[in-house]
């Protein structure tokens, strides 16, 4: 392997592979193990969050697909995850559809909606887009907020909180997806593969590469045969199928959902995690959605630590620690871009290539 | 450096000094605030009058010999991370727990009722009284957001009436946050409006991030507007009595009045000049009327070089909240019974008419209803501070009289 210059594919079958080189298939049965393990050795509270980041993952790699593979920005991610949340939800609470069916019934009604806010895409581009996507943002927020009746009552009252049934997996009373961290786990952990093959294998398909086409010069794709209209449409629609994935689970991973979790912060924190972690990459979007979900954590533990051993005093505690973790936060997303503007997926393939080619770097 | 480690361990041998003193097993309790979100300039003197009190039972040895344990962390107005924290506090232990935003509470209400964790939580929606249904662990501090505007339209009337005009005249605005929270009280203003003849009631929601509200004023001056009454948090509120002035000319031509989270100091800062006659429904007493339980407070707070003016009214707020919790456990612990979940709730549910030092008006909860009081006292700002202007109308009271 060392005495190698470079991977050399004698067979079509090898060159389609997605893990070539002994050095990766040893990495993924390493990470393989790793998850299946997880559970294991970290708390229930761990592995909510490690959770919360495999359901942002599957969102951003959604988002990715849109923003950093076809180049189309989107700031209506919110509101995409939103519907996908809130169908789902309703399908649970109103029609008593099973919430397998409900999830992938969400995804389809997201991927709709996703394609219809994708129309304007024809003729805008760029920021102006952006605002197009930031209208479809205020519609739904404002939907979900003014329409009584999606968020159920009380006593005919309004509230502004949907209740979602209990989910469970293959009907186990015991794995119930809302409270048992563990089921929920494996159960998203799963999904996150297939969303994982089927987006790497998209761009090894002529729709993918239409859509990197589009990205890199609209006029040159058009000029091949790219029908733009189409194509952008359906990464419209591709890239809210995966959102609207990713809300259903929200849904299903809750006791119950209101318009706070799909406000614009959440596309912007959306838009930041495929930046931090590297447009127009699977993977990236992967580390990105870790990076922006895990930090905060790792931050407020952090403090809490330090309320706890009495080394800061509640006065600090109130008035100065959420600033810092704050700030600290946004110093770190800074630092970040500042050491690799190409994100966590590149810095990664960097430490790999340094210890590929150590020590004769040159 | 080595003096630095030298000081920290005698410090840390003091603190385990300190601790050492109180016996038994300490109590945990749970607390999300919102100390860096959209509502963090009312949350964090909350969250202050919380500690404080905590603190404070500890120093006086803790209840029956046990120490409390807060359990607490700024969740920034976010509900995915209030959701996470209050399942990670329950599983450190948390007994009860100290909520906060309406949105959060209404997420929760599900996992609370399953975990028997009694809540109490500074959302003070109607929709969260529902002892016998769908909340039975969530409790209701203060005066529902429905109730502060029902008795606040009440004393507007009785005044009107006062001055010899015809109720048919009034015409009430309600301008109010566009959310959930906002909209709470609209319906029970709207009945008691018809209820008692009052010419025209309207709702007006105020824009997210708006820099003036003149076209909201203009269309409720088409409308004939003369009461103006505000669901919101301060900051919007004060702009908008600014803007009312100014679009009217004086603070004489309509009644202006907020609810609770806009009735405070921070509302006659922001308002300056503005606020000047302006009436609030406060279910729980401003700094500036002097009652008993605000002693304690006021000491606590000297001895960190600040007054309780400048802590404003949440801080006493979050400080009687705990106390009722604190109070539901000690009651409980008296009574011998095991420390637990429904155990501290039927505690809380046989409380009746208990004073927080007259800090709001007393507490009595029933098994039917987990509504502390349906009562509150209207005041005015004058001169820049809230003076008292009516005396406590109990609706309550009120019903069982017409009965």
């Amino acid at each position: 392997m060392a005495v190698q210059s470079g991977i050399y594919h004698q067979t079509y079958e090898s060159d389609m592979q997605l893990r070539p080189t002994t050095a990766q298939r040893v990495r993924l049965i390493l990470a393989i193990a790793f998850v299946l393990l997880l559970p294991f050795v970290v708390s229930q509270n761990e592995v909510r969050i490690v959770n919360k980041v495999m359901i942002a993952a599957i969102g951003a790699i959604g988002l990715n697909i849109l923003v950093g593979y076809t180049g189309q920005i989107s700031l209506g991610q919110g509101a995409f995850l939103g519907v996908g949340a809130y169908a789902c939800g309703l399908l649970m609470v109103y029609f008593q559809v099973p919430w397998g069916l409900a999830l992938i019934a969400a995804a389809f009604i997201t991927a709709f909606v996703g394609a219809l806010f994708g129309l304007p895409s024809l003729r805008l581009k760029g920021l102006y887009l952006a605002v197009a996507t930031l209208a479809a943002q205020q519609i739904v927020e404002w939907i979900i907020i003014r329409w009584d009746p999606i968020d159920g009552t009380i006593d005919g009252r309004a509230t502004d909180a949907l209740k979602i049934p209990s989910a469970f997996l293959f009907g186990n009373t015991a794995w119930r997806l809302n409270d048992n961290e563990n089921a929920f786990y494996y159960f998203v952990f799963v999904v996150l593969v297939v969303v994982v093959l089927g987006a790497v294998n998209l761009f090894r398909t002529h729709y993918g590469r239409a859509f990197i086409a589009i990205r890199d010069q609209d006029i040159a794709a058009e000029v091949m045969g790219v029908n733009l209209f189409y194509y952008k449409v359906l990464a419209f629609a591709i890239s809210s199928f995966l959102v609207g994935l990713a809300g259903g689970l929200t849904t299903i991973h809750s006791t119950a959902i209101s318009f706070e979790r799909f406000t614009i912060e959440v596309s912007i924190a959306y838009l930041a995690m495929i930046i931090v972690g590297g447009l127009g990459s699977i993977s990236g979007a992967i580390y990105g959605a870790a990076f922006i979900e895990i930090l905060p954590e790792i931050l407020r533990s952090i403090g809490q630590t330090l309320v706890q051993n009495r080394i800061v005093s509640d006065q600090v505690f109130v008035t100065v620690l959420p600033f810092v973790q704050q700030g600290t936060f946004g110093v770190l997303i800074i630092l970040m871009l500042i050491v690799e503007p190409e994100g966590i997926r590149k810095l990664w393939s960097n430490i790999k290539d340094y210890f590929r080619l150590w020590p004769f770097s040159y | 450096m080595k003096k630095f480690v030298v000081v920290l361990v005698l410090a840390c041998l003091w603190l385990v000094g300190l601790t050492g003193a109180q016996q038994g097993e300490p109590i945990r309790i749970g607390a999300i605030f919102d100390l860096s979100g959209a509502t963090g300039d009312v949350g964090t003197p909350y969250a202050e009058g919380v500690i404080a009190y905590i603190n404070w039972v500890n120093s006086q040895g803790g209840i029956n010999g046990r120490p409390l344990e807060l359990l607490s962390q700024d969740y920034a107005y976010d509900v995915a991370t209030a959701e996470n924290l209050y399942k990670q506090f329950v599983s450190q232990g948390a007994l009860v727990f100290m909520g906060w935003g309406t949105g959060d509470t209404l997420a929760l209400v599900g996992k609370i009722a399953e975990d028997q964790v009694p809540f109490i939580s500074a959302s003070y929606s109607a929709s969260l009284n529902d002892p016998q249904g769908k909340a039975p662990y969530n409790f209701l501090i203060a005066t529902t957001y429905g109730d502060q505007l029902e008795i606040l339209m009440r004393h507007m009337v009785a005044k009107w009436e006062e001055a010899g005009k015809d109720v048919a005249d009034m015409r009430v605005v309600v301008f109010h946050n566009d959310s959930p929270f906002g909209t709470d009280p609209l319906p029970q203003g709207q009945a008691y409006a018809e209820a008692a003849g009052i010419g025209g009631f309207l709702a007006i929601p105020q824009p997210r991030g708006a820099t003036d509200y003149n076209a909201e004023i203009q269309k409720a001056d088409d409308f004939g507007v003369t009461h103006i009454i505000v669901q919101n948090v301060s900051s919007p509120a004060a702009l908008l009595a600014r803007n009312v002035v100014d679009y009217f000319g004086s603070n004489e031509e309509v009644v202006f009045g907020c609810l609770n989270w806009c009735a405070d100091e921070l509302f006659v800062t922001r308002a300056g000049a503005a606020a000047e006659g302006a009436l609030g429904a406060i279910p729980f007493t401003p700094t500036t009327v002097e009652v008993e339980g605000q002693e304690i407070p006021r000491e606590i707070l000297e001895a960190q070089g600040r007054t309780l003016e400048e802590a404003s009214l949440h801080f006493t707020q979050g400080w009687a909240a705990v106390a009722v919790m604190v109070e539901a456990i000690k009651r409980t612990l008296d009574a011998g019974l095991e420390l637990n979940g429904p155990n501290i709730r039927a505690t809380l549910q046989q409380m009746k008419d208990f004073d927080v030092g007259g800090l709001m008006a007393p507490v009595t909860f029933t098994e039917t209803d987990h509504r502390a009081n349906r009562a509150l006292a209207i005041y005015r700002v004058e001169n820049g501070v809230w003076v008292q202007d009516s005396e406590v109308i109990d609706l309550r009271a009120l019903e069982e009289e017409s009965q």
